[in-house]
C-alpha cells in the first residue's frame, strides 16, 4: 500500500513519518515513533488506554488514523512532565496511589490533563463524569478521582499565584 | 539508651511493615515508561495473527493457505498438519487434560485456534488471517451444561471417546469430566433426614471473564546460533511457564529465558498457557526470528480463561434457631471444550471445600461434577483463589436464605452460627485447619459503624411505600497462600516461593522473588518487608521479579500468594542475613553473639550503650571482615513451603436502593472491613481492597460471558461486556481488624482478592434482599436494570396504577 | 443465533406471473439485495454470493443455493442456502418456502416465510440487529421482486428487459440500509413486526 508522508507536533517537537493510509494513529505513535506510553486496551474505544491529546481534545488514538493528525498537535504521556518536572496530574496519581498496574495510566493522566483545562475546579462527581471515558480495572476508581483533585489544587494554586 | 524519638525517627527511615510508603513502580508508569510486552520490539521481528473459528462445533473439511501466502510479507501460515511432526498440536493444560493449539479436524468452540499467520507486521498478519479459507461441516452444539450428560448430547472431545478418565478420575459419560466428593455424604443425609427445618436453593455463578485492560500476548525470539529461546509473555507465573516450555519443546530449562515484564493486570487471565504463546514460539525458532502475537480484546474475552460457570445447588439443615446443622452442595460445572481449569493439580475444584464458610458446620458433603460444552476452555480463578469465590458465594446466600425461611435477621443468623473465636485453630467438616479468625468483633463493627437497627428501620418503613431498598451482608472467609507442597502443586512442581537477598557493601540490597507483580506494588511492598527484617532503608532495597534467568524458581502470583508464600519467604531470607549479620557484629564488637540486642536497624551489646554496629556498618564488614571460617558476602535465598493456607477474613455491608420502574440499582452505601492479618502497606492494602470491590460490583451487577442457543459468544467486545466506570463505580468504604496468622513469619495472610470473593455476595445478597419481603428467594447474577426490571415486572411492582 | 420471519407482498399480477418469475432462481436470487448468481452447477444447485457493506465493513458470502422442491400445483418453492464469508469468520444458512397465491381479480401474493441461522462474527456483533436487517433485506426483496413480476406481467420477460425495468442493486446500500434497521428497530419496539428472534 502506498504510503502517505505526515508531518505533526507530537510532544513539543515535529515528526515527519511514511504511514499506510490505514494505520492508526496509536500505532504510528508506538510503532513507528516508538512512543510506547500510550496502549492498546479494545481497539473500539471503549477503555481509553490509547488516549492522546489531539488539538486540544482527548480523543482516543485506537480509532484515528495516523493520516488524521497531518498537520495537527498531538500530546502523550511522554511529554506532560516539563523541564524534569512532573506534571500535577503525574505527581496527583503518585501521591493518591491513583495507579497498580499502570496499563490505564497514560490514557487517564491525559485525559485529567485536558478535563481540568475543561473544568478547573470539579466536584467529584464532575472528575467521574468526565474521565468517565478511561477504564481502569485495579483501582476502583476512587483514588483516581483523589488524584484528580490533588492536580486541580495544585494547578490552580500555581495559577493564581 | 536511645531516646524515644530518635527510636521512632529511625524505624521511620526505614519504611518498613506498616508504612503507607509511596509506591516506588510508580515514576515509571507515570512518564509512560512502563515495559509491556506489546512494547517490546526486536529487530527482524515477525507478527502472529490468529485464524479463529466462526462455528461453535463442527468438522474442518479443508483450510486453504495459497491466497494468504500469495500475499507479499506473509511468512507461513501455521495449521494443526504443520504442529503434528513436532507433536505439538495438542499440549497438556494445568488440569491433566490436553488441548488443540491449533484445531485436529474439528473445533469445539467458537473462535477456537485454527491457524496462525505469520508476517513482516501486524496488518500484514491481519490480511493473511482474512485469506485463509477454511471449509467447515457444522456440528451440533452442545450450550446448556445440564444437557451435557443426556444419552443423545453431541460429543464434544472424540479424542476422549472410549476413555473412562480425562486426568481428573473416573467419568460417567463422553462429555463428562470428573466427580469430586468431599465431607460425608451418609452423615449429612442423616442429619437433613431429621432436621427441624432445611432449605435448598439453585444459585448460579454465571461465566464471566477477568478482562484486565492488557490483553495477553508474548514475544519469542529464538537464537538459532545459541539455541537459546527467550519469551516475553503476559505470564502471573513464569517459572512455570519455563518448566512447561521445557516439556514442549525438549530444550533444557537451561536454555529458555522467560520475562514477564510489566504486566497491566492478571486478575487469573494470565496464569494459563495459550495456544498463540506456541504458536509464536514454533514460529521464532522455525523462523530464527522474533515472533510477537498480541491477543486483540475480542480474542482475549472470547478465548483465554473465562472464570465461574459454577451451577451449584444448595442445601442446609438448621434447627429452629437458626442454628445449621449440615450443609449439602451439588455442583454443575461447564469446563467449556477443554478442561484448562487452573488449579494446583490434585483439586479438580480448586477449594471450593471451603464452602462451610465462617461458619461453624458440623457436617457437609460436596460434589461437583465437571462437564464438557461447546466453550472456550478456562476455569481460571478471577480475582480469588481458586473456585473460593463460588463456595463464598454459595454458603452466603444459603445462610441468608435459611434466615428468611426462619424470620430471622440476617446479622442475628450469622452471629448464631460463627465459628467462635476460642475455636481456632478450626478444623472445618470437609477438612481445612482455618489459622485464625474473629469474626464477631468485625461484623460486630460493621453493623456499629452502619448504625445497622436503623436501616432495618429504614427498609420497613421504605417497604409499606413499596420502595425497594436491599441491605446485604457477607461475613466470608477466604483460603488463599496456596500451599503447603504436601497437598499443593502444579505439574507437579510444589507450591513453594523464594526469595534471593543480596546486601551490598555499602549497605544497599537487591531481593529477587519467585513471584511477579501485577499492579499489587511489590517492588514497594517486598522491600519494605525486608527493610524492616533487616534495618536497612526500603529505598535501597531494588525488588526484581519476573525474570527467570535471575529469580529463583518460584511459582507466581495468584490465588492471593504473593504475601502468604513469597513475602514469607523475603522475611526468611532476610532473617537468615540477619542471624550472620548478627555474628558478623559480635566478631566486630568482640562479644558473644547471645550478648547482642536487635534494635530497628543494629546490633547492640546488651547493657553497654554505644557499643553498637548498624546493619550499614556490618554490610561492609561482610565484605572484608568476617570471622575467621565464615563466609565472605551477605547473600541469602529462602525457598519458603508454607505450613498451611492463611484465612484471611471480612464483614461487608452494602446498602442499595432500586428504582422500581426502571430497575436501576443505586448502591448508596458500601462499608468493607477487611481483616488480612499484619497490614504491611496500608496504602496499597486499600487500593487493592478498592479495586477488588469494583471486580465485585462488575460481575455482580453486569459481567456475563452470553451464547446464544447455537453457541456464538454475544459479549465479546467492551460494547457488551461490562466493565464499569467511574460513573457507575459506587464509593468504598474501608475498615480492618488485625487478627495475625500465627504460621506466617510476618502474621500476614494476603489481601488483594478478599475483597472480591467477598464483594460479589455482599451486592447479590443486598438486591435479593430488597425483594426477600415478597417471598423472593433467589435472583441471580448478574443484575443489570433489564434483569432486575424483569423481576419487578413480575412481581408487578411497577404498577403505576 | 436465529431469526424466523414471514411476509406476504401483495402484487398487481396475475398468479402466474408470479409464479414465472418466482422459478427463475436467477432472477430471484437477484431480488435480493447485493445477491447474485455466479454459477448453475444442475438443475437444482447454485453458486452465488452476496456482498454486504455497512458503513466501512464489506462482507462477502459465498454460498450455495439449493432448489428442495418445486410443487407446480402449490405454486411453492423450497430453497436452502448456506454461505461463509471468504474468511471463514462467518455464515450463515437460510430455509426459504415461497408461495405465490391467487388472489383473485388479476391479483397474487407472495407469502415468504425464512429462517436464518447466522454464526460467526456476524453473530457476535450483529447479532442484536438481525431481526431488524433481515426484514430490511426481505422488504428490498419484496420490492424488487414485485417489480419484477409487474414487469413480466406486462409481457417484458426477457432478462435484458427486466433488467432495464428493475436494476437491482448489487450491494446492500449502507445509509438507506441502517437508517431502515434504525426504523426497524424502535418500530420493534412497539410490537410492529411479526418476525419472531430466537
Amino acid at each position: 500500500m502506498a504510503k502517505q508522508h505526515i508531518v505533526f507536533s507530537l510532544n513539543g517537537g515535529v515528526v515527519e513519518i511514511l504511514v499506510e493510509p490505514r494505520t492508526l494513529l496509536i500505532h504510528a505513535l508506538r510503532e513507528t515513533l516508538g512512543q510506547t506510553g500510550s496502549h492498546i486496551g479494545c481497539e473500539t474505544s471503549h477503555c481509553g488506554a490509547c488516549t492522546v491529546d489531539f488539538n486540544g481534545k482527548s480523543v482516543k488514538s485506537c480509532t484515528v488514523l495516523a493520516v488524521q493528525a497531518d498537520g495537527g498537535e498531538v500530546l502523550t504521556v511522554e511529554g506532560l512532565a516539563h523541564n524534569g518536572a512532573l506534571h500535577p496530574v503525574q505527581e496527583g496519581f503518585m501521591q493518591e496511589h491513583g495507579l497498580q498496574c499502570g496499563f490505564c495510566t497514560p490514557g487517564m493522566l491525559i485525559r485529567a490533563y485536558r478535563f481540568l483545562q475543561e473544568n478547573p475546579s470539579p466536584t467529584d462527581e464532575d472528575i467521574r463524569m468526565g474521565m468517565s471515558g478511561n477504564l481502569c480495572r485495579c483501582t476502583g476508581y476512587q483514588n483516581i478521582v483523589k488524584a484528580v483533585q490533588y492536580a486541580a489544587n495544585k494547578l490552580r494554586a500555581t495559577q493564581g499565584a | 539508651m536511645a531516646t524515644t524519638a530518635e527510636y521512632l525517627e529511625r524505624e521511620q527511615k526505614l519504611e518498613g511493615i506498616g508504612c503507607a510508603r509511596k509506591r516506588k513502580e510508580d515514576p515509571r508508569f507515570i512518564q509512560g515508561k512502563g515495559h509491556y510486552v506489546d512494547d517490546v520490539h526486536l529487530p527482524g521481528m515477525l507478527f502472529g495473527a490468529v485464524v479463529r473459528s466462526p462455528h461453535a462445533h463442527a468438522r474442518i473439511k479443508s483450510i486453504n493457505k495459497e491466497k494468504a501466502l500469495a500475499l507479499p510479507g506473509v511468512r507461513a501460515v501455521l495449521t494443526a498438519e504443520d504442529l503434528k511432526p513436532l507433536k505439538l498440536h495438542w499440549m497438556p493444560t494445568l488440569a491433566g487434560d490436553v488441548q488443540a493449539v491449533l484445531a485436529d479436524e474439528k473445533v469445539c468452540f467458537q473462535y477456537q485456534e485454527v491457524a496462525m499467520v505469520i508476517a513482516d507486521d501486524r496488518y500484514l498478519a491481519a490480511d493473511g488471517v482474512d485469506l485463509v479459507e477454511v471449509e467447515y461441516e457444522p456440528l451440533p452444539a452442545l450450550v446448556d451444561p445440564h444437557h451435557a450428560m443426556d444419552a443423545d448430547a453431541p460429543v464434544i472431545r472424540e479424542d476422549l471417546v472410549g476413555k473412562d478418565e480425562a486426568g481428573q478420575g473416573k467419568r460417567v459419560h463422553d462429555n463428562h469430566i470428573f466427580r469430586w466428593e468431599v465431607g460425608d455424604k451418609a452423615a449429612t443425609d442423616r442429619i437433613f433426614a431429621t432436621a427441624d427445618v432445611t432449605v435448598k436453593q439453585a444459585v448460579l455463578n454465571p461465566r464471566v471473564h477477568p478482562c484486565p485492560l492488557e490483553t495477553c500476548g508474548c514475544v519469542a525470539s529464538f537464537d538459532k546460533v545459541r539455541g537459546e529461546l527467550t519469551v516475553y509473555i503476559t505470564s502471573q507465573a513464569p517459572h512455570v511457564v519455563r518448566t512447561v516450555v521445557s516439556l514442549l519443546s525438549g530444550l533444557p530449562e537451561s536454555k529458555i529465558r522467560i520475562i514477564s515484564p510489566d504486566i497491566g493486570g492478571g486478575f487469573g487471565n494470565k496464569v494459563g498457557i495459550y495456544p498463540g504463546y506456541v504458536g509464536a514460539i514454533v514460529a521464532s525458532i522455525v523462523f530464527g526470528r522474533p515472533v510477537k502475537w498480541i491477543e486483540s480484546r475480542i480474542e482475549n474475552l472470547s478465548t483465554t480463561a473465562f472464570a465461574r460457570d459454577y451451577h451449584m445447588v444448595g442445601e442446609l439443615a438448621a434447627d429452629k434457631n437458626g442454628r445449621i446443622k449440615a450443609l449439602r452442595v451439588n455442583v454443575l460445572a461447564d469446563h467449556g471444550a477443554f478442561n484448562a481449569h487452573a488449579q494446583p493439580t490434585k483439586w479438580p475444584a480448586g477449594f471450593f471445600s471451603i464452602c462451610t464458610g465462617s461458619y461453624d458446620i458440623p457436617v457437609a458433603y460436596a460434589r461437583v461434577d465437571g462437564v464438557y460444552t461447546n466453550k472456550a476452555p478456562g476455569g481460571v480463578a478471577y480475582r480469588c483463589s481458586f473456585r473460593v469465590t463460588e463456595a463464598v458465594h454459595l454458603i452466603e446466600r444459603m445462610i441468608d436464605i435459611l434466615a428468611q425461611k426462619l424470620g430471622i435477621d440476617k446479622a442475628e443468623i450469622r452471629f448464631r452460627n460463627f465459628i467462635k473465636p476460642e475455636q481456632f485453630p478450626y478444623h472445618s467438616a470437609l477438612g481445612w485447619d482455618y489459622d485464625s479468625g474473629d469474626y464477631p468483633t468485625a461484623l460486630k463493627k460493621v453493623l456499629e459503624a452502619v448504625n445497622y437497627p436503623a436501616l432495618r428501620e429504614e427498609q420497613a418503613e421504605k417497604r409499606t411505600r413499596g420502595e425497594l431498598m436491599g441491605i446485604g451482608i457477607c461475613t466470608f472467609t477466604e483460603i488463599v497462600g496456596a500451599g503447603p507442597s504436601k497437598n499443593c502443586d502444579i505439574l507437579g512442581v510444589g507450591m513453594f516461593d523464594s526469595c534471593e537477598i543480596r546486601v551490598h557493601p555499602t549497605g544497599s540490597a537487591i531481593a529477587r522473588i519467585g513471584t511477579i507483580t501485577q499492579g499489587q506494588g511489590h517492588q514497594t511492598t517486598y522491600a519494605q518487608i525486608i527493610a524492616t527484617e533487616l534495618g536497612l532503608p526500603s529505598e535501597v532495597i531494588q525488588v526484581e521479579e519476573g525474570d527467570t534467568n535471575t529469580a529463583p524458581y518460584g511459582l507466581g502470583t495468584y490465588g492471593s500468594r504473593s504475601t502468604p508464600v513469597g513475602g514469607a519467604a523475603t522475611a526468611n531470607a532476610a532473617r537468615k542475613l540477619r542471624d550472620k549479620a548478627r555474628k558478623i557484629a559480635a566478631h566486630l564488637l568482640e562479644v558473644s553473639a547471645d550478648d547482642l540486642d536487635w534494635e530497628i536497624d543494629r546490633f547492640k551489646v546488651k547493657g553497654v550503650p554505644g557499643q553498637e554496629k548498624t546493619m550499614k556498618e556490618i554490610a561492609w564488614a561482610a565484605y572484608n571482615n568476617v570471622p575467621p571460617g565464615m563466609e565472605m558476602g551477605l547473600e541469602a535465598v529462602e525457598y519458603y513451603d508454607p505450613p498451611n493456607f492463611t484465612y484471611p477474613f471480612g464483614a461487608y455491608l452494602c446498602v442499595l436502593d432500586i428504582d422500581r420502574y426502571t430497575g436501576e440499582t443505586k448502591v448508596r452505601r458500601f462499608y468493607a472491613l477487611d481483616d488480612c492479618g499484619t497490614r504491611i502497606n496500608p496504602m496499597i492494602i486499600e487500593g487493592q481492597i478498592h479495586g477488588g470491590l469494583t471486580e465485585a460490583y462488575a460481575v455482580a451487577m453486569g459481567q456475563l460471558i452470553a451464547f446464544d442457543a447455537g453457541g456464538n459468544l454475544l459479549s465479546n467486545s467492551l460494547m457488551d461486556y461490562f466493565l464499569p466506570t467511574a460513573v457507575e463505580t459506587p464509593k468504598w468504604e474501608t475498615d480492618f481488624t488485625v487478627t495475625p496468622s500465627p504460621h506466617h513469619p510476618l502474621g500476614a495472610k494476603g489481601v488483594a482478592e478478599s475483597p472480591h470473593v467477598g464483594g460479589i455476595p455482599c451486592f447479590t445478597n443486598a438486591v435479593n434482599d430488597a425483594f426477600a419481603h415478597l417471598g423472593v428467594t433467589q435472583i441471580d447474577m448478574p443484575h443489570t436494570a433489564f434483569n432486575v426490571w424483569k423481576t419487578i415486572h413480575e412481581l408487578g411492582l411497577d404498577n403505576r396504577a | 443465533m436465529q431469526v424466523k420471519l414471514e411476509k406476504t407482498f401483495p402484487i398487481a399480477a396475475p398468479a402466474d406471473a408470479g409464479w414465472r418469475v418466482l422459478q427463475d432462481i436467477k432472477g430471484v436470487a437477484e431480488c435480493m439485495p447485493g445477491a447474485q448468481i455466479t454459477q448453475q452447477i444442475d438443475a437444482t444447485h447454485y453458486k452465488g454470493q452476496v456482498k454486504m457493506r455497512l458503513g466501512p465493513a464489506t462482507a462477502s458470502f459465498n454460498g450455495e443455493l439449493k432448489i428442495k422442491s418445486i410443487d407446480e400445483g402449490e405454486r411453492k418453492i423450497e430453497l436452502f442456502g448456506k454461505g461463509s464469508d471468504t474468511s471463514g469468520a462467518s455464515a450463515a444458512t437460510m430455509n426459504l418456502t415461497a408461495q405465490v397465491r391467487d388472489g383473485g381479480d388479476g391479483r397474487c401474493e407472495v407469502i415468504g416465510v425464512s429462517d436464518i441461522t447466522v454464526s460467526g462474527k456476524l453473530a457476535s456483533f450483529g447479532g442484536r440487529m438481525l431481526t431488524q436487517v433481515s426484514e430490511q433485506i426481505l422488504k428490498q426483496f419484496g420490492d424488487n421482486f414485485t417489480a419484477r413480476v409487474l414487469a413480466s406481467a406486462r409481457g417484458a420477460d426477457t432478462p435484458q428487459t427486466m433488467a432495464a425495468s428493475v436494476p437491482p442493486p448489487k450491494e446492500l446500500n449502507g445509509v438507506a440500509l441502517a437508517w431502515n434497521v434504525v426504523l426497524g428497530f424502535f418500530k420493534s419496539l412497539f410490537g410492529d413486526t411479526k418476525s419472531k428472534s430466537g
